[in-house]
């Protein structure tokens, strides 16, 4: 378009040809209309986002609350394992409670152990298996369990066999959260510790952790958002249960599981009005735990870069 | 990057120092008891690569190691029966073009964000972006079974039959009837993988173009350059890094998804004869079929089988994302 | 902060906690988990609305019960995963897997369709409906549904067959009554396993209730239904089809009106009720209870299955039977394999709610049918089944 003055850069990435002449009106004109238009058209893509999930919660929202706390006391007590919600809601925090103790501990362990024993080179291939780990789809953590801990352990379709598999899809969060939060730790920290004589296990447990732990929170919370939010692990290895889950080795249900299990009933029937409800709840509490998470994270934000992204 | 809490994410490890045990750990002391507190803090960091392994390797023993043949890879038939053809292929038709969408408008809304948007009005409006990658796939599946798939099945589809059938894949057909009034099918599954990848590509390119400098932002600006140029010829060149993390992050997202698509994608058997037939993909397939596969032995290898695939392309997808994206940033991008 | 961290995690404990105290107040069921022993079902879900009212009712045991096709409840209580599991079709290799197959009631299916403007009951036949799955016939006025029905309009749309994608027991008795009904179907012999995946084009619904919201959706469209997902079809605005009973039906048409028999929604009365229904003289002692079809009537092109291995039975003799009628199986373990943590205590358990099953379950003292076979449109067990079945229960060890 316009042509290299004598003075252009080598670089060419902001042509100084481009400056204001006389006579370029219209073509400025143009650039900057442009940029205008982009600039009310572009913001409009944020209704793409914000409309479905309004939408969402309305829809959902409608056909669940208006007899939602009738739901919860009365269902105790019925026969079906889709109407007990009730029953289904305690269950869930029982098995998403399992699961988040597995998750933490491995998790927690791991993470710091990666961050304060291993060399970079190993330590990167363990983040690399944390993060594929992290990305696995659920049918196939789902296949797992249920093969492996179903079938050849022959722990049969119950609630401690659905805890583990959960456990699988929380802990790369927490393993990762937790080795940034220790990676993340200041040197001088670090070294004024050890310098004065503190052995690793000191140092993890009086040093490290009070710092690290608002941050390993977020990562629990996070992790728990996850596994309350999975289907398909659940429904492959555990079966249903219309009682709260006394043992381990007893049947329980999920509150994704009654939402799975009544989208399609019969609009306005007890298991497609439950699954509505079911689904609010889900809903809200991740809404809930992901705000937390934010504010802890506003309250604890680090400036250093982090090595996952 | 931003110490914003981790989603599901992959990338390079960054090309800065980290903090080293080998600087500051105690000198080593030579005693049994010393030689295996160094070997224990180890284990609990193998823990996930002990169950990605543990997964194949109980995937592969389910097969049997049968052997299905070429067969294996082309659509099912009646003589055929193992053919798991259309679902590979219906995973790869859904995220794609799901892909697709989400990486344009993830985009749009991240420079609509970073560029356009006064920072109170973002600060806002970014929140709820990442709030829907938090909705369970599942509560996804029940809104557009219960909202989308009719307005598809009585509205959209029936106006884009009647107005955009001179394109190709756009006519309906008769034999197998498509679309229907259900609504479900590709158009459905596509437009609910975009939405729940979404908010991945857009965390991922709005942090990539947060972390441009402000001097070369600023000294774009004062060069005369519009918004839109600077971004152009220099965010989204600087950013380039989080755009392609944000490419292979999301395909492994939608490739992988399994109950929403389970829920809206219809279950039929065969290729799509046009945009808006109903198929299958291998998650979701999966996931239906597995009540079969115990009842009949060979159902069971033929999904084991299956699942190795979906976790062949899944792994391949992260590890070749960040394989390319640190060779490829390997340098520091030159400066000004 | 940490302050306020400490006090939500300290809120959510108190308050788990004081849940699981004042739980067995609120949940009746609760206070008797110690001494009543708990079951566990799965299986087929045109069976679920009879197992969940028989739970409802039983008080010697808390029954849980889930809907997952007979497919996963034939392989779930093979694998010890529950007690019982409910089945539309006979388990052929019982006696290797040690599991007995335990007749609990009769059931029937229906063929549903959702056509705008048509509410009378389409003749079909089998012929027709495999065409119909296969692709052969695409419109609903095609020239040999409309020969079967002379004095219908139909209309000239696409049919969208709806086929299950789950394991299902309701494809398994459809599949059959196709199967022996033309030498054309070319998906093979009847098997719970889902033929959409087959390249057919049939569209996927998982569940009865899956079929029944599908068809529901999809104008035109035809789909296999339970009796007892019945009454919510018709709630929705489909029609049930009268089906013909008569396997050699020629392509050319000439149908005979009369051979085209709706089931008739069973009111409670005598064993002559039976009769709609072929079941009278059913002739056990040859085929013994591994029937997946109760058909009736003389059936000049039947193909007989596998004796013992799930048939017709073609002596079973009366006026104008409905074709899709079956027996609901319960797949329940025999000896249990050491080491298993689901049915092994509580085999006894299990062996007295079956006993109730095919008695007060069945049969409510002093009438012939109960209300809950009533309710959803089943017939209760003929004598000669129940005998059968107590001779079952007898030889299980209960050690």
């Amino acid at each position: 378009m316009a042509t290299a003055l004598p003075n252009s850069t080598a670089t060419g990435q902001l042509d100084p040809a481009d400056d204001l002449r006389a006579g370029d009106t219209v073509r400025v004109r143009l650039r900057t209309g442009f940029d205008r238009v982009l600039g009310y058209l572009l913001p409009l893509l944020f209704l793409v986002a914000i409309v479905p999930i309004l939408d969402l919660l309305y829809s959902i929202g409608r056909i669940a609350l208006p007899t939602m706390p009738l739901s919860v006391i009365t269902s105790f007590g019925s026969y079906q394992a889709e109407d007990a919600l009730g029953v289904t809601i305690l269950s869930t925090f029982e098995m998403l409670g399992v699961a988040t103790a597995i998750a933490v501990g491995l998790g927690v362990l791991g993470g710091i152990a990666t961050a304060e024993f291993l060399s970079d080179e190993v330590a990167g291939w363990v983040r690399t298996s944390a993060n594929l780990l992290a990305g696995m789809p659920s049918v196939i953590v789902g296949f797992f369990g249920f093969f492996a801990l179903v079938l050849y352990l022959g722990w049969g379709a119950v609630f401690i066999a659905g805890a583990v598999t959960l456990s699988f899809f929380m802990m790369p969060y927490v393993f990762r959260t937790a080795d940034i939060a220790f990676s993340s730790i200041p040197r001088p920290v670090r070294e004024a510790a050890y310098g004065s004589g503190a052995r690793p296990y000191q140092y993890i447990l009086r040093v490290g952790l009070p710092i690290a732990i608002p941050q390993i929170l977020t990562g629990v919370f996070l992790a728990m958002a996850i596994g309350l939010g999975e289907t398909a692990p659940i429904i492959l290895t555990v079966d249903p249960n219309v009682a709260l889950p006394i043992s381990l080795y007893s049947h329980s249900t999920y509150l994704t599981y009654l939402i799975y299990v009544g989208y399609e009933s019969q609009p306005g029937s007890l298991p497609a009005i439950l699954a509505f409800q079911a689904a609010l709840l889900v809903v809200a509490i991740v809404v809930v735990l992901n705000i937390i998470v934010r504010f802890i994270a506003a309250r604890y934000r680090k400036r250093l870069e982090g090595l996952y992204q | 990057m931003s110490s914003d809490p981790p989603t599901r994410e992959t990338g390079a490890p960054e090309p800065l120092p980290s903090p080293s045990s080998a600087t500051s750990n105690p000198p080593p002391r030579r005693s049994a008891g010393a030689l295996v507190g160094k070997i224990i803090p180890f284990l609990p960091a193998l823990i996930p690569a002990a169950v990605i392994i543990a997964i194949a390797w109980t995937l592969v023993g389910a097969t049997g190691f049968y052997n299905f043949g070429l067969g294996f890879f082309l659509p099912g038939s009646p003589s055929n029966p193992w053919g798991v053809g259309v679902e590979i292929v219906g995973s790869f038709l859904t995220a794609v073009p799901a892909l697709l969408f989400s990486m344009l408008l993830g985009l749009g809304i991240a420079i609509a964000s970073t560029t356009y948007l006064p920072g109170f009005l973002s600060k806002i409006l970014d929140p709820f972006v990442d709030l829907l990658a938090g909705i369970p796939s599942v509560v996804y599946g029940i809104w557009a079974y219960l909202v989308l798939a009719p307005l598809l099945g009585t509205v959209i589809n029936p106006w884009a039959v009647m107005h955009l059938s001179f394109i190709p894949g756009f006519a309906a057909s008769i034999n197998p009837p498509s679309p229907t009034t259900a609504g479900t099918g590709l158009p459905l599954a596509i437009i609910v993988l975009t939405l729940m990848a979404l908010p991945i590509t857009t965390l991922l390119i709005r942090d990539a173009l947060r972390s441009i400098p402000k001097d070369l932002w600023e000294s774009g600006l004062a060069l005369g350059a519009t918004r839109w140029e600077v971004m152009r010829k220099v965010g989204l060149r600087h950013g380039s890094r989080g755009i392609f993390s944000a490419v292979f992050l999301g395909f492994g997202r939608a490739i992988g998804e399994t109950v929403a698509i389970a829920m809206v994608i219809g279950g039929g058997g065969g290729l799509p004869v046009n945009v808006y037939d109903t198929t299958n993909t291998m998650a979701a397939y999966m996931f239906g079929t597995l009540d079969s596969a115990l009842v009949e032995p060979i159902i069971g290898k033929n999904l084991a089988e299956l699942a190795l695939v979906l976790l062949a392309i899944t792994l391949a997808v992260n590890i070749a994302g960040r394989r390319l994206v640190s060779h490829l940033y390997a340098q520091e991008v030159p400066g000004l | 902060m940490g302050a306020a961290i400490a006090i939500a995690i300290i809120l959510l404990i108190v308050g788990i906690a004081v849940g699981y105290v004042i739980y067995p107040t609120v949940n009746p069921k609760s206070s008797t988990s110690t001494s009543t022993p708990s079951l566990s079902e799965t299986g087929s879900s045109l069976f679920y609305p009879l197992m969940t009212r028989w739970a409802a009712n039983y008080s010697a045991a808390t029954i849980t019960a889930a809907a997952t096709g007979s497919g996963t409840g034939q392989n779930s209580a093979i694998l010890n995963l529950v007690n019982f599991g409910a089945s539309d079709g006979y388990l052929t290799n019982a006696s290797s897997d040690n599991v007995a197959n335990f007749p609990a009631a009769i059931s029937a299916q229906y063929i549903f369709y959702n056509i705008p403007g048509i509410s009378t009951h389409l003749n079909l036949n089998g012929t027709v409906l495999a065409d119909i799955y296969d692709g052969t016939i695409t419109s609903w006025n095609d020239p040999m549904i409309a020969a079967a029905n002379p004095s219908v309009t139909l209309p000239s749309d696409t049919i969208v067959p709806y086929a299950r994608s789950d394991s299902s027991g309701d494809t398994f008795l459809f599949t059959s009554y196709v199967y022996m009904s033309t030498a054309s179907w070319p998906y093979g012999a009847p098997s719970t396993h889902t033929f959409t995946t087959e390249d057919s084009h049939v569209t996927g619904a998982t569940g009865n209730s899956g079929m029944v919201s599908g068809v529901e959706a999809t104008k035109y469209s035809i789909g296999y239904i339970g009796v007892s997902y019945a009454a919510g079809a018709i709630a929705g605005g489909l029609q049930y089809a009268a089906v013909g009973d008569n396997l050699s039906i020629s392509a050319a048409g000439g149908t005979n009106a009369a051979n085209y028999i709706t089931p008739t929604s069973g009111p409670t009365g005598t064993i002559a009720q039976d009769a709609n229904l072929g079941l009278n003289q059913l002739n056990y002692a040859t085929y013994g209870m591994a029937v997946s079809l109760i058909l009736g009537g003389s059936w000049a092109g039947a193909v007989t299955l596998v004796a013992g291995g799930g048939g017709s039975n073609p002596t079973a003799t009366s006026p104008n039977p409905y074709p899709l009628v079956n027996l609901e199986y319960l797949i329940i373990k025999l000896s249990p394999t050491s080491g298993t943590v689901v049915t092994g205590s509580n085999l006894a358990a299990t062996v007295t709610f079956l006993q109730w099953a095919i008695t007060t379950g069945n049969w409510a003292p002093g009438s012939i049918a109960s209300d809950w076979i009533d309710q959803v449109g089943f017939l209760p067990l003929t004598a000669e089944v129940a005998g059968y079945d107590t001779q079952i229960l007898a030889s299980v060890s209960t050690s």
